[in-house]
């Protein structure tokens, strides 16, 4: 009994940590699915769709000096409700009603990990 | 016996039922043999995750009949020239334009086939054609749209590459589509890389932006 407990819970214990490390894996494959085509895949903003037609550059998001001005609440807030929400640009989409909670606070992570930056 | 006997009546039944939207000799049986590897035709949409989308080799259609119109779908087929600038799923290879071609008497059948596979969710004799400057305004400015799409300006093509050009969307799309899939975009694609705008725009921007891509050359 004790012995099949112990499988059980080491099974359970690697279940666990795979769904963890997944979920690191999913906000790269969410960024790059939505994001990548105007941010780029590295985030330096240069996306396939950005071409002498668009406006405003889409936002280096590996830039520490730009993104560490940034809350992560302020962060959640533009890519929900896109960039007019702050007075920016309206080529930055509106991903609210597109994204989950959890994918929003995933790319969140994600980007703090592209500027290697905390919030202010 | 006799149960076996009622058995074998219904599924006859069933088989004539199931059997009844009546296609030009063929094109489902050529669409079969030729085109399922890379298109699904049984509705509703079956992705959920971003893998599934990325596992498609090719876009849905089984809402074909009320996606396209009939004239363009018949001579796309023996004339596929690249409607996405990308490949299919991809960010960074250009599209190969290598589309299986199918011969006149083929294309008519199979474009009867699939101008049969029809959504509820299109209305139709909603949206007409019409480029006004409120629109012109929703697509270059208070949204996106131009950021993803390629769009005609007086004969120049103008905008981004990751979505479908949006270029002769005047032959090619219905109109009334257009304005389902920006009200109701989840379904019939519950995951791709476009921002759903229905709770963004209101449904009379949405009309007119639809009916706006809905004129372009
Ligand atoms: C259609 C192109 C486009 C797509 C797709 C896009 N963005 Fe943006 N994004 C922009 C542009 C343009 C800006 C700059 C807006 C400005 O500075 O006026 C921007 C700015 C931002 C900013 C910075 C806002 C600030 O505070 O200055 C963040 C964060 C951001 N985007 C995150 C994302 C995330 C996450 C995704 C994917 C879910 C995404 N973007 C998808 C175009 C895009
Ligand atoms: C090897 C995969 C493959 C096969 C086989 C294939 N297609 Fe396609 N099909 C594609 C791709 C990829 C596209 C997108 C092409 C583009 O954007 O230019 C496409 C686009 C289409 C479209 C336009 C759909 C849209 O949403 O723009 C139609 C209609 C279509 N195919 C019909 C057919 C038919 C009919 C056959 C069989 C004769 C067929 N296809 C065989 C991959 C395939
Ligand atoms: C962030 C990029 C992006 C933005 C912004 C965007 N789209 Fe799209 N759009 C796409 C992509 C990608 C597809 C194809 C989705 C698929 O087939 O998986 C698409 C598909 C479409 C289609 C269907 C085209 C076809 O042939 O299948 C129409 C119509 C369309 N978009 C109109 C619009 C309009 C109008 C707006 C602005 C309100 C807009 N789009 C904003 C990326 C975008």
């Amino acid at each position: 009994m004790l012995r099949f407990l112990i499988v059980t819970a080491t099974v359970l214990g690697l279940a666990l940590s795979a769904v963890g490390s997944a979920q690191a894996a999913d906000s790269k494959q969410v960024y790059d699915f939505y994001c990548a085509q105007c941010h780029g895949t590295d985030g330096k903003g240069r996306g396939i769709n950005v071409t002498k037609d668009f406006a405003t550059d889409p936002r280096n998001l590996t830039s520490s000096s730009e993104m560490e001005k940034r809350s992560d609440e302020d962060l959640r807030g533009v890519i929900k409700d896109g960039g007019p929400s702050i007075s920016k640009s309206a080529l930055m989409p509106p991903w609210g009603a597109t994204l989950t909670t959890d994918e929003v606070e995933g790319l969140v992570k994600y980007i703090r990990k592209l500027c290697d930056c905390k919030g202010k | 016996m006799r149960l076996l006997a009622v058995t074998v009546s219904i599924g006859a039944a069933l088989l004539v039922m199931t059997a009844a939207p009546s296609y030009a000799a063929g094109g489902d049986a050529i669409f079969k043999k030729s085109c399922t590897g890379c298109h699904y035709t049984d509705g509703p949409a079956k992705e959920k995750t971003i893998a599934d989308q990325l596992a498609k080799k090719g876009p849905e259609l089984w809402y074909a009949g009320s996606k396209f119109q009939k004239d363009w779908l018949a001579a796309w087929l023996q004339n596929p020239k690249p409607i996405r600038p990308l490949k299919y799923n991809s960010l960074t290879d250009k599209n190969p334009g290598d589309h299986p071609k199918l011969s006149a008497g083929d294309a008519a059948a199979v474009t009867d086939f699939l101008m049969g596979l029809k959504s509820p969710e299109v209305k139709a004799g909603v949206i007409k054609p019409n480029e006004s400057a409120q629109a012109r305004n929703i697509f270059g400015k208070k949204a996106p749209c131009g950021g993803c799409h390629e769009y005609p300006v007086k004969g120049e093509v103008h905008g981004g590459k990751s979505g479908p050009s949006l270029v002769g969307a005047s032959k090619r799309l219905n109109p009334d589509w257009v304005y389902a899939y920006l009200t109701n975009i989840k379904a019939f694609k519950p995951v791709r890389g476009m921002p759903d705008f229905a709770s963004v725009l209101n449904k009379k921007d949405l009309a007119s932006v639809a009916a706006y891509v809905a004129a372009f050359e």
